[in-house]
C-alpha cells in the first residue's frame, strides 16, 4: 500500500514535469530566444567590410556616405567587441578614424582622430541616442546588439509575409537610451527580421528591417542590408555591408589607441 | 643645404619603394581641398595702418600609400597659403612627409611629422614638438612639420616614444601688413640662440602614454631649442630681437572620461634658459545630448591656464565656450565663447560656424571681437582687429 502511494507520487511528478518545462515565464522565454539570436552572429573572430550608408529624405533626395571598418570579436563573453571605422565620404571627413571598445554594462571607450585637428581625442560615449553621421541610425543601434543590454519578454508568435515569427519586447537596461522599448520579430532560424523602436514618450519612432542575410562559415547569419524608416520624420537610412569577410586574422593591437595613427593621415 | 640633400634622398628612396611594388597593386589615397577666404575688419584700418580687408587662399593635399601588405606607409600632407596682404602668411609646408616601417610592436618613422600632445580644447601648454606659424593663426595652433626620426614601442604597459629632431625651424610671425600683428616687427637678421649649435642643435623628446580605464595619460620630456623665443625690443632698430633658449620641459597630461563629463589637465615644469617655470591648464567639458528632445548636442567647455612667469602672455586666462552640434546631414556646428584675462580687463569673444552646403563644399564663418584691452597687455596691439572671416572649402 505504501509502495503504491510512492509510485503514485512518482507518477504524478513525472506527469507534471512537462508542465514545469512549459512553465518558462514570458521573460525567460524572451531571454532564451534573444540569446540564441545573438549567439547566431557570434564566432566570427574578426571581420572587415566596406559600408555604404544611403540617407533619403521625405522628398526623395539621396546622399551616400562611405566608411570601411574592422571588428574584433571579444572572446571574453563578459566584455564587448572592438571596432575601427574609417570614414571616406563626405569628402570633408575623409581620413576620420573612430576606435570603439564596447562593454556590456559600462559605457564604451571611444577615440576619434580628426584630420582637421590632427589629434586623437577620447570622446564621451554616453551619447547613446545620438544620430550616426546625420542618419536615422543611433549610436546605441550599433553598440547595443548584445542581448544582455536589455530586459526581454516573449509576446507570442506573429504571422507576417506568410512566415511565423517570435515576437519579443525589450527594454534597454543602460542609461541615456532614446528608446522606451523595442519590439522585434525573429524567425525560426533565430534571425531578427524587423525591429520597431519606441521613443521615450512611448510612441513609435522608427522601424528597422534586416535584409540580405548571408550564411558565413556555415554557421553565422549576418544581414548585409539594414533599412531604417523613421515614422516621425519620414527619413530613411539604408546601411549596406559590401565585401564582408570574416576570420581574416587581424592583429589585436590594431584595435589599440596608439594604432589609430597607423590609419590616420 | 644638408636638409635639401636629405629631402632629395627621401624622394629617391620613396620612388624606389613605390617602383619596387607591383604597379597594379599600389593602393593609395589622395585627397585635399582648396579654400578661398575673405576677411573684413570692423574697426577700419588697424592700429598699424593695416588694411580693413584681406583675401587669402588656403590649400591642403594628402597622399597616403601602404606598401608590402601594409608594413610600410608613406604619408605626404602639404599645406600652403597665398595671402593678399601679408607675405609672411604666404607659405608652403610639408606638414607630413614621412616614411613609416611597422614591425610587430615597433614603429620606425623618418621624415616630417606633426605630433600633438595634450588634452585641452584651448590651452595646449604641453604641446611642444612642432613650431607654430603665428602668421597663419596668431593663437599658435597652426604648426609646421618637424623633421624627425622617431621610434614607438607598443608594450602592454603602454606606449614609449622617442623623437630625435634635427633642423630647428624658427617661429613665423605676422609681417608688417599682417592683421593681427605684433606692435613691432620681428627682426629675422638678429636671431640668437642659447645653444652654440644654434638651429643645428638636434632636439630630443621621450613620451610614455597609456590608457587606464577612464584615464588617458601622457608623461613626456623634451630637451632642445624652445619653439617659443624671447622677444626683446632693440632700441636701435626698433624691431624685436628673437632669442631661443634651451628648454628642458617635463610634462603630464591626463584626461578622465566619465560619461558626459570630460576632465582635462595639462601641467609642466620647465627650465627655460636659466630660469625654471611651472604651468598648469585644465578644465571640463560637459555635453548635453539630445538637447530638448532634438538631435542636437550642446557642449559646455570651461578651461583655465596658469603660468608662474609674470611676463608670460597667458599666465592667468580662462575660457568659457559652448559647442552646439546639430548632428544633421550638413554637419552644422557652432562654437562660441569668451576668452578672458583673469588678472586684467582684456577679453575676446569668438564664434566659429560651419556647415556642409554640398557633398564637396563646406562653408566656415569665423568671428572674433576684442573687448577693451589694457594698454600694458601684450594683446593691446590686437584691440582693433575684430574681424569676420568667410571661408569656403572645395574638397577633391
Amino acid at each position: 500500500m505504501k509502495k503504491m502511494k510512492f509510485a503514485k507520487i512518482i507518477f504524478i511528478i513525472f506527469a507534471l514535469f512537462p508542465f514545469y518545462l512549459s512553465a518558462e515565464t514570458a521573460e525567460e522565454q524572451g531571454l532564451r530566444i534573444a540569446k540564441a539570436s545573438y549567439e547566431n552572429g557570434r564566432g566570427f573572430t574578426d571581420m572587415v567590410s566596406d559600408q555604404l550608408m544611403i540617407l533619403i529624405d521625405p522628398k526623395g533626395n539621396e546622399v551616400t556616405r562611405e566608411v570601411s571598418g574592422k571588428t574584433l570579436e571579444n572572446l571574453d563573453p563578459n566584455d564587448g567587441d572592438k571596432s575601427l571605422t574609417y570614414f571616406k565620404t563626405p569628402k570633408d571627413v575623409e581620413g576620420t578614424v573612430m576606435l570603439s571598445h564596447t562593454h556590456i554594462s559600462d559605457d564604451d571607450d571611444q577615440w576619434l582622430y580628426l584630420p582637421a585637428l590632427g589629434r586623437v581625442k577620447r570622446i564621451s560615449s554616453s551619447n547613446k541616442s545620438g544620430a550616426f553621421m546625420g542618419s536615422e541610425v543611433a549610436f546605441e543601434d550599433f553598440s547595443g546588439t548584445d542581448y544582455r543590454k536589455y530586459e526581454w519578454k516573449f509576446l507570442g508568435e506573429e504571422m507576417e509575409n506568410n512566415e511565423t515569427f517570435y515576437k519579443l519586447e525589450s527594454y534597454p537596461n543602460y542609461e541615456n537610451s532614446g528608446y522606451s522599448k523595442r519590439i522585434s520579430l525573429i524567425d525560426n532560424l533565430n534571425r531578427t527580421y524587423k525591429v520597431d523602436f519606441y521613443d521615450r514618450k512611448g510612441e513609435l519612432l522608427k522601424t528597422l528591417y534586416l535584409e540580405d542575410y548571408v550564411l558565413y562559415k556555415d554557421k553565422i547569419w549576418m544581414a548585409n542590408t539594414l533599412k531604417v524608416e523613421n515614422i516621425q520624420n519620414k527619413n530613411i537610412t539604408i546601411f549596406k555591408w559590401l565585401n564582408r569577410e570574416l576570420d581574416v586574422g587581424i592583429n589585436k593591437k590594431d584595435f589599440e589607441k596608439s594604432s589609430i595613427l597607423r590609419l590616420a593621415d | 643645404m644638408l636638409k635639401k640633400y636629405i629631402i632629395s634622398f627621401l624622394f629617391v628612396f620613396l620612388q624606389y619603394l613605390v617602383a619596387s611594388q607591383n604597379a597594379a597593386a599600389i593602393d593609395y589615397k589622395a585627397y585635399g581641398f582648396i579654400q578661398p577666404e575673405i576677411t573684413t575688419f570692423f574697426n577700419g584700418d588697424g592700429r598699424h595702418d593695416q588694411s580693413n580687408s584681406n583675401q587669402s587662399i588656403f590649400v591642403k593635399g594628402t597622399f597616403i600609400t601602404y606598401l608590402n601588405n601594409g608594413d610600410q606607409k608613406i604619408t605626404i600632407n602639404t599645406t600652403g597659403r597665398i595671402d593678399e596682404k601679408d607675405s609672411e602668411r604666404s607659405y608652403i609646408d610639408f606638414q607630413k612627409f614621412k616614411y613609416e616601417q611597422y614591425f610587430d610592436d615597433i614603429t620606425l618613422k623618418i621624415g616630417n611629422e606633426l605630433i600633438f600632445w595634450g588634452v585641452n580644447e584651448s590651452f595646449n601648454i604641453v604641446d611642444i614638438i612642432n613650431q607654430s606659424n603665428l602668421a597663419e593663426d596668431i593663437s599658435g595652433t597652426k604648426k609646421f612639420g618637424q623633421p624627425m626620426i622617431s621610434l614607438n614601442y607598443n608594450h602592454s604597459y603602454g606606449n614609449f616614444d622617442l623623437f630625435i629632431m634635427p633642423f630647428f625651424k624658427e617661429r613665423i610671425f605676422p609681417g608688417r601688413n599682417g592683421r593681427p600683428r605684433l606692435a613691432l616687427e620681428v627682426d629675422k637678421s638678429t636671431v640668437a640662440y642659447e645653444s652654440s649649435l644654434k638651429k643645428n642643435k638636434i632636439d630630443a623628446a621621450v613620451r610614455y602614454s597609456t590608457v587606464y580605464d577612464d584615464y588617458d595619460i601622457g608623461i613626456a620630456h623634451f630637451y632642445g631649442n624652445n619653439r617659443s623665443p624671447e622677444l626683446n625690443v632693440n632700441p636701435l632698430s626698433q624691431k624685436l630681437d628673437a632669442y631661443y633658449p634651451i628648454l628642458s620641459q617635463t610634462s603630464l597630461d591626463i584626461q578622465s572620461t566619465k560619461g558626459a563629463w570630460l576632465y582635462k589637465l595639462e601641467t609642466l615644469t620647465a627650465k627655460n634658459g636659466e630660469e625654471r617655470h611651472f604651468g598648469i591648464a585644465g578644465g571640463t567639458e560637459y555635453t548635453i545630448y539630445g538637447l530638448r528632445e532634438t538631435t542636437s548636442d550642446l557642449g559646455i567647455i570651461v578651461e583655465y591656464t596658469f603660468d608662474d612667469r609674470n611676463d608670460f602672455a597667458f599666465n592667468n586666462e580662462g575660457v568659457l565656450a559652448l559647442r552646439w552640434t546639430k548632428n544633421d546631414i550638413k554637419s552644422t556646428s557652432l562654437l562660441a565663447g569668451l576668452v578672458a584675462d583673469m588678472s586684467g580687463s582684456s577679453n575676446r569673444f569668438f564664434a566659429e560656424f560651419e556647415q556642409r552646403i554640398r557633398d564637396d563644399l563646406k562653408v566656415f564663418i569665423d568671428m572674433s571681437i576684442n573687448g577693451e584691452i589694457d594698454a600694458d597687455d601684450f594683446t593691446y596691439t590686437f584691440e582693433e582687429d575684430s574681424q569676420l572671416t568667410l571661408k569656403i572649402a572645395k574638397y577633391f
